[in-house]
């Protein structure tokens, strides 16, 4: 009686339809790939738009400037008298300047977009919260 | 009587939706593979997002939502853009160059977009493997 009841379970178990389980893994599957974002994260550096001669009116504190240039193959950031040539320097100087009129950056046409990232990069963890950039005219 | 079994035909309906799906285009692609400068920058939330997307590449070419645009269309785009927007919907602008291009496209760009009235803009970074060079 026992011995036949198991039998009959076994059998039973046997029959369980695989295919449909496949399709339903498969579906599962490409539902997960399809919805995994593989792409890389992108942050974003914000900056105020800043023309040559306007933007600040005669009232307002006049933003340092970070002039970035090209020396050979070698980046220059200059404030002032200050030449620094890496982020750690340019941070550790913009450290030391007050932060209320903000800082405008500034760059030669030939230097690479990332100095203008690794500048604005600076001035954020500087803490200054007013950064602009001030496009040159390079229309020529 | 000749029976049908539907089972694996609407298995095999679904598959084919699924992929027909997924090979296709789609509107709201509007990321291409840039060489993004190296930087840490911020996170961006869901309401920030920009209202215009634009790549710079190395050559100096300028696209939007993935097609070649001239620097008259962006122009155009962007006055339309500033026209519109409002207090708590304010017109800004992603920029995503290449990071070895020089400054002067980025410059001809953002040129372009100070004539037009945009004040604020956003240069896209990617948190770099081992720190920028």
């Amino acid at each position: 009686m026992t011995l036949n009841r198991t039998r009959r379970r076994r059998s039973q178990l046997g029959a369980l339809p695989l295919t449909s389980m496949i399709d339903v893994v498969f579906l599962l599957l490409v539902f997960f790939l399809v919805t995994a974002d593989f792409a890389k994260k992108e942050n974003k550096l914000p900056a105020a738009l800043q023309t040559e001669g306007g933007g600040v009116s005669s009232s307002d504190l006049q933003p340092q400037i970070i002039q970035i240039s090209l020396e050979g193959e070698q980046v220059i950031y200059t404030i002032g008298q200050v030449r620094c040539s890496d982020r750690v320097s340019l941070e550790s100087v913009l450290n030391q300047l007050p932060r209320d009129p903000g800082v405008a950056i500034k760059s030669a046409p030939d230097v690479p977009i990332q100095a203008v990232a690794t500048a604005l990069q600076a001035a954020r963890n500087a803490g200054f919260a007013r950064r602009s950039y001030v496009p040159g005219d390079s229309s020529n | 009587m000749l029976s049908v079994d539907l089972t694996p035909m609407i298995d095999v309906v679904f598959q084919l939706i699924i992929f027909f799906m997924f090979t296709s285009q789609f509107g709201d692609l509007r990321r291409t593979e840039v060489d993004l400068p190296r930087e840490q920058g911020e996170e961006e939330t869901v309401q920030q997002q920009a209202a215009m997307i634009i790549d710079v590449t190395r050559e100096g070419t300028y696209r939007f939502e993935s097609q070649e645009t001239s620097l008259l269309e962006v122009e155009r785009i962007a006055s339309a853009g500033v026209m519109n927007q409002s207090e708590s919907t304010p017109f800004d602008v992603l920029i995503r160059p290449d990071r070895n291009a020089p400054v002067a496209h980025l410059d001809r760009l953002l040129l372009r977009l100070s004539n037009v009235g945009v004040q604020k803009w956003k240069l896209a970074t990617v948190e770099s493997d081992g720190g920028a060079p």
